[in-house]
């Protein structure tokens, strides 16, 4: 179907002054790319073992897929906004009278994704709180060296156990906090009435450009804490311990399929070594065993997949939600360099901003009980 | 109706008794009006709520009617819920101090008398272990004597080899269980009771054996365990 | 021509893309090299003058019984004075091999080969124990047949010769061979696209025999694949709802087929439990809400007075995760290894590798399903919310759109838990998370909570809407207005906030704290409290009113009857005496069913005879309809109020077969048993089949129905309106004879748009913005 008025093509561009698409092959080709991609990500993987390079190219398949419909979408709405084409419809009913159609609709998508992250959150509750916690049964002294033991090992032990160690997501928290602030400043330079077409258009470009960057700052540092681990310059090796890095979660050995997870907190003969690292309460059932020699000590080894588990699930959600975000930036920050966003269609990047606002919500909320609890 | 215990018929019995006074009313209501209102095609009908195309028509409503099938209902079902509270708190009750007191101690036994309500209690009761796996039953009698619970397998007919558990008419047991593998649950079918056996953690059945308590019964699984399941029996024999 | 050929080219590399890649699946007993191609035993090399054979093993096994086998071979290389003599290997995929002397050795229970002291043997001796349920067992022997040159060269293996026999054993039921689920899911492509091509093509020629070509029907069936338009989208969810409704029909009657006489082979365990399966997950997701949504795509913009839905391209994509989705669901039911959990999946079954394959794509597609139901209910609360005419304040909608309001609340807030429990079984089975792992610290209750949580207000979501348009049905043939209109709305309100908290009540036997157990039960009675108010309103609408009998009027007349006796039945559960006994009996069977088929089917044949005149613009014959209604009204009872005996008896769900106490054996249920379940087998089909008649009206109506006027049963709602069907641009017919969108009037004294005093507080959070006069958040 070739371009006409009245009926623009299903592949884009769109005729806004028309209203809303009445046609878009985006729907049918996102349903089939998504269906790709989980069919395949299970042939690739199973039960935790890689079943081998033949099954990855369809994965790629089901992302391209995906991504090829996405781009379908945004050619349909690229015009918006454009040359006057603005069609944003308010509601006419209580309690939301003039509110734009589309925000109540992101507020409703957000009290769904509240949804999903409570139930996150419930699992990780229940696990924590159920399950003993590994310095707790390190101390009572109920395990041999060589049997591994089931216990809930916070990843808050791994991660604030230093400065250095928890740099990486304190920075995170306040590159969302502050990408909230630039996503409001780019709003507000849309919406301004009395400027400069080309003022605007370049300082929106920049806000939402600098949004963009903060949120792969993001997903770099997330990577760098949970894979990469980095090195410390020789001045700071003293600070740490004597160590010359700060390893990564995955050297760490926290994984989610560790079920003979070790660490030197939980290691008799280290901490008699390093008693200014760690120490075992003379209270406790261990050190009393210990005395009393009924106890042989060594390293003690733990099955923490659970919490791995739901460490990576939870805090990988809310990533998946920051990378989503970064897709939606890079189509806005493209849109606001050609000057697509005007005091008619400012109100997208509030959408944008209402989404964003709810990720950083959720970052406040898990960087704590995660991190630092 | 032969797998009816005492209380559980005991509850039916009234619930039946109310059903077929609900539906009763509900069902003659029904009938009633499906034929006293009917209209012919081609009869000018009487507009009687202004009904109009585009137009919301005339409010049909009767506050005492609506608050009175409110509250009249409402009050059936606390009466319900105050009926079925004894049968619940004999079904769950606590093994410290409960209607079946405390474990037995070394040749005690449970005496258990059953009242009119179906409803048994006893002097003490004996704990007994089951373990559900994929797909058989294990039962465990831990210390107690062969006259009061004894374990072996027989060969049925239709079922094959299946195990059995031997238990004493008049006598109560704790059932703890748990599973090896994936959730279980035992349906003692003549007892009327069930349980889920969850792997990783222990949960508790009553099992009371009243005097009048059939020779033989089967226990089947009654939670979805795979493969097997269908075939996954028991088979309780309760003896003098 | 552009477009044209760049979809058929992008739908041709997918296609061929999934086709082409070959697979890597791990057998669950691994591909061993070994075993398939042999190996040079000892530095033997294969011959045929060695003969092995094994003995002992019988036609067929059964379950669970030990064999006595023996090993044993002749020929070899010939040496003087060396009587042939060697060794072996042993590997049987199913059951397990056990030792009966120092000769021989277990490696494990699959595997076993000769010892040091048994190296120089012709025959060994073993048992064998067969599995319990019904496989297809392997047997590879390998027999290496020594020549006795201890001290020659090559270490005494050289001139060594080997054999190999293979034996397939079945159980009592005879297994097909599994197929590659990739290959029968590409074949399943292409055998259901080409029927629908079919059927599309045929429906193509109907319209206009004139213009039958491809340039006409190419942009035909892309407006189609492509549509945004409300109608067309729900004529789409219809249609395929429609045709799963079939499916998991034919799912039931093979179940009861398998039900019908005690002790019957037709399907074996493992088949019967994907079908049972897979008939509840396509009877919810695929069948009931798919047709849920082809109703409220098609009326809610209608009876609101709106020209579409809020987010139209969301709503399309809605509707088309749904069809990729069900292609995932039913991967591997065709080769055997479709998921076999239950819809409800229970953990850790769920995530064990006795589950099968098709599992963990059954949890794919229906995570896809729930961001389909999550777009769905932000969709139709933000239509509902913003879109209602002018005139149409909360309390003057129609209540067929309440009803549609008060189940999206409910299913989009309960689903996200549904989906995040899916996420945890497929990142179980795939990258190995530990979310249900039981010795790693995993909770099988979470979840039960999880699912529950959802799937208790999920059952509310699949009837409600049920609700609504019987009110409308009832309203309009009794030509009355619905009796208490207000409580009505309450009624539904309140049944939406109680669905979230007596999902307990499907737990009462998991060892929960007996506190919170009657805290469940009080609050399930109570449910009846709404549901009670709803069903006495309905009849008292007809009170003074001229039913006009039509077959929607039948058939809301029959979901009274239905409904009310599935509602008195759910009664029975929450009474934890009565429940310990009725847990996962038939008797629950037959309840759901009461309230699924006696409800929410029922509801649907109303709404259907109802509503299909003004979205085809034709008309369905009434004696076709008269007769459907009777043939499946009884049949229908006749199929499911047996069950609640048999339940009672102690008939157990999910067990494919059952068996009845005879003389000379004792079963689990009395004989009467197997006579009643006949029956219901019976009642089954006949039932099965006079949904067909409704197939065929539908198919008469479409090609010389007779011309369906705007307002054929006299309702006053904004859908009779507008001209049946409606334009391509929804619009309606206003008084001064134009089109456009309307407002609404009311009999009753009433102040359009006055916000009530639950609105004007809610408004008094947003803030109006000094620039632009709107309010923002």
């Amino acid at each position: 179907m070739s371009g006409g008025d009245h009926h623009p093509s299903a592949w884009g561009p769109h005729d806004w002054n028309h209203g809303a698409p009445h046609n878009s092959w985006s729907p049918f080709i996102l349903s089939m790319g998504v269906a790709i991609f989980l069919f395949s990500l299970g042939a690739a993987y199973e039960w935790g073992e890689f079943q081998g390079w033949g099954n990855v190219p369809l994965v790629f398949v089901g992302l391209g897929v995906i991504s090829f419909s996405l781009l379908i979408w945004w050619r349909q709405d690229m015009s918006f906004g454009m040359h006057g084409e603005v069609f944003e419809p308010k509601s006419t009913g209580a309690p939301f009278q003039n509110i734009d159609i589309r925000k109540v609709a992101m507020w409703m998508f957000l009290m769904s994704e509240m949804m999903v992250f409570t139930s996150l959150f419930s699992t990780y509750m229940r696990y924590r709180l159920g399950i003993p916690n590994c310095k707790t049964v390190f101390h009572s002294g109920e395990w041999v060296e060589g049997t591994a033991v089931t216990c809930f090992e916070p990843a808050g032990h791994l991660i604030a156990s230093s400065w250095f160690h928890i740099a990486p997501g304190a920075i995170n928290t306040f590159a969302l906090i502050i990408s909230s602030f630039t996503i409001v400043q780019a709003l507000r330079y849309a919406k301004k009435k009395d400027i400069d077409e080309d003022v605007r258009r370049r300082k929106v470009t920049r806000y939402l450009g600098t949004t963009w960057f903060l949120a792969i700052l993001f997903l770099t540092l997330k990577m760098i804490e949970w894979f990469l681990g980095f090195p410390l310059p020789e001045f700071l090796h003293e600070f740490n311990h004597g160590d010359s890095e700060i390893k990564s979660l995955y050297a760490e050995g926290y994984l989610i399929n560790a079920d003979s997870y070790e660490h030197k907190a939980f290691d008799t003969d280290y901490i008699e070594k390093h008693p200014e690292d760690y120490s075992i309460p003379e209270e406790s059932a261990l050190y009393m065993m210990m005395e009393a020699g009924t106890h042989p000590g060594g390293k003690m080894m733990a099955n923490i997949q659970v919490s791995a588990t739901t460490f990576y699930v939870t805090t990988g959600t809310h990533g998946a939600h920051v990378l989503g975000g970064i897709i939606g930036l890079t189509y806005m920050t493209l849109k606001a360099a050609k000057g697509g966003y005007t005091p008619d269609n400012a109100v997208s990047i509030e959408y944008f901003g209402l989404y964003w606002h709810f990720v950083d919500l959720v970052w406040v909320l898990v960087f704590p009980f995660f991190y630092l609890y | 109706m032969s797998v009816m215990t005492p209380i559980f018929a005991g509850l039916w019995d009234h619930y039946i008794f109310w059903s077929l006074i609900v539906g009763g009313f509900a069902f003659g209501w029904l009938y009633h009006h499906s034929f006293w209102f009917t209209s012919k095609d081609g009869e000018k009908p009487p507009n009687v709520d202004e009904l109009k195309v585009g137009v919301f028509p005339k409010h049909y409503d009767d506050m005492r009617l609506e608050v009175a099938w409110t509250v009249l209902p409402f009050i059936l079902i606390v009466w319900l819920t105050y009926y079925s509270w004894g049968p619940l708190d004999a079904m769950w009750t606590s093994a410290d101090g409960g209607i079946h007191g405390y474990e037995c101690e070394e040749g005690q036994f449970s005496n258990n008398t059953m009242d009119s309500s179906g409803i048994i209690s006893s002097e003490c009761y004996h704990v007994i272990e089951i373990t559900g796996q994929q797909w058989f039953w294990s039962f465990d009698c831990l210390e107690l004597g062969t006259s009061i619970c004894d374990t072996g397998t027989e060969t049925m007919e239709v079922y094959g080899s299946v195990p059995v558990l031997s238990l004493k008419k008049g006598e109560t047991y704790l059932a703890t269980m748990t599973s090896i593998d994936v959730t279980h649950a035992p349906w003692f079918q003549h007892l009327g009771t069930k349980e889920d056996s969850l792997p990783g953690q222990q949960t508790t059945l009553w099992l009371p054996i009243p005097d009048s308590m059939t020779e033989e019964s089967m226990v089947l699984c009654a939670e979805y365990c795979g493969d097997a399941h269908s075939v996954m029996a028991a088979k309780l024999i309760a003896h003098n | 021509m552009r477009s044209r050929t760049k979809g058929a080219i992008a739908a041709l590399v997918v296609i061929s893309a999934m086709l082409a890649l070959p697979s890597a699946q791990s057998l669950p007993g691994g591909i061993s090299g070994v075993q398939q191609s042999g190996c040079n035993c000892h530095g033997a090399v294969p011959s045929d003058s060695v003969v092995a054979s094994l003995d002992g093993l019988p036609e067929s096994y059964n379950y669970s019984e030990t064999y006595d086998i023996t090993i044993s071979f002749q020929g070899g290389p010939s040496q003087e004075g060396n009587v042939n003599q060697g060794g072996f290997h042993l590997w049987a995929s199913q059951g397990s091999l056990a030792v009966n002397d120092a000769t021989a050795q277990l490696y494990n229970e699959n595997e076993v080969g000769h010892t040091e002291a048994g190296n120089d043997q012709v025959s060994w001796t073993l048992t064998w124990t067969a599995p319990a349920t019904d496989t297809n067992v392997d047997f590879i022997l390998h027999v290496n047949s020594v020549n006795g040159n201890a001290d020659g060269a090559g270490g005494g293996t050289s001139g060594d010769m080997w054999s190999k026999l293979t034996i397939t054993l079945g159980g009592p039921v005879e297994v097909l061979e599994a197929a590659d689920p990739f290959v029968v899911l590409g074949v399943l492509i292409i055998v259901s696209a080409t029927l629908l091509a079919f059927t599309l093509v045929f429906v193509f020629y109907r319209k206009d025999p004139e213009a039958f070509d491809w340039d006409n029907f190419a942009p035909w069936l892309a407006d189609w694949l492509t549509s945004t338009d409300h109608k067309k989208i729900g004529t789409l969810y219809f249609v395929a709802g429609l045709f799963f409704l079939g499916v998991g029909g034919i799912m039931a009657m093979i179940i009861r087929i398998q039900l019908s006489v005690p002790g019957n082979d037709f399907l074996t365990q493992e088949q019967y439990n994907q079908f049972f399966t897979l008939h509840g997950t396509t009877m919810i997701f695929l069948a009931a809400m798919p047709m849920i949504n082809g109703f409220a795509n098609w009326m809610i913009p209608l009876q609101l007075g709106a020209a579409d839905l809020a987010l139209p391209r969301i709503n399309a994509m809605s509707f088309w995760l749904q069809p990729f989705a069900a292609l995932l669901i039913f991967t591997g039911v065709f080769s055997g290894h479709g998921a076999d959990t239950g819809w409800t999946g229970y953990a850790p079954y769920v995530v064990s590798e006795g589950a099968h394959y098709g599992t963990t794509m059954w949890a794919a597609g229906q995570i896809m399903l729930v961001a389909s139901s999550t777009l769905t209910g932000i969709n139709f609360l933000t239509t509902m919310a913003v879109m209602r005419a002018p005139g149409m304040g909360w309390m003057q909608m129609p209540l067929f759109s309440w009803s549609v309001l008060v189940a999206n609340v409910m299913l989009f807030l309960s689903i996200p838990a549904f989906g995040v429990g899916l996420i945890q079984v497929y990142l179980d089975r795939v990258i190995g998370t530990a979310f249900y792992d039981i010795a790693a610290g995993g909770d099988p209750l979470l979840w039960s909570h999880l699912f529950w949580y959802f799937g208790h207000p999920e059952v509310y979501v699949v009837i409600v809407p049920s609700f609504g348009i019987i009110s409308e049905v009832i309203a309009t043939s009794s030509r009355r207005s619905v009796f208490g209109y207000r409580s009505m709305v309450y009624a539904l309100a309140g049944i939406g906030v109680v669905a979230f908290i007596v999902y307990g009540h499907h737990m009462f036997t998991s060892g929960m704290s007996p506190t919170l157990r009657f805290v469940t039960m009080l609050t399930t009675m109570l449910v009846a409290v709404p549901t009670g108010i709803k069903i006495f309103n309905w009849l008292m609408t007809m009170h003074g009113g001229s039913l006009v009998y039509r077959t929607h009027t039948l058939w809301a007349l029959g979901f009274l009857v239905t409904f009310t006796l599935g509602g008195i039945s759910g009664m029975f559960f929450p009474s934890i005496a009565m429940d310990t006994h009725l847990h996962e009996s038939y008797f629950v069977v037959a309840h759901f069913h009461y309230v699924l088929v006696g409800g929410t089917v029922f509801g649907f044949f109303a709404g259907i005879y109802y509503w299909w005149p003004k979205a085809t613009g034709k008309m369905l014959s009434e004696k076709l309809g008269v007769l459907h209604f009777l043939t499946a009204f009884v049949s229908y009872n006749a199929l499911f109020w047996p069950m609640h005996r048999l339940g009672v008896w102690g008939m157990t769900r999910r067990h494919h077969t059952y068996f009845v106490t005879t003389e000379e054996a004792l079963g689990s249920l009395p004989m009467e048993a197997a006579g009643w379940n006949m029956f219901i087998t019976v009642s089954g089909f006949i039932f099965f089949f006079s949904n067909f008649i409704m197939v065929f009206n539908m198919i008469v109506s479409s090609v010389r129905g007779e011309d369906a006027p705007d307002d054929p049963w006299g309702g006053w709602s904004f859908e009779w309106m507008t001209s049946s069907p409606p334009p391509n641009h929804t619009l309606y017919k206003l008084d001064d004879g134009s089109w456009g969108l309307p407002t609404l009037k009311d009999a009753n004294e009433h102040i359009a748009n006055e916000p009530g005093w639950l609105s004007s507080w809610f408004q008094r959070l947003m803030v109006e913005d000094e620039e632009t006069g709107e309010a923002s958040h």
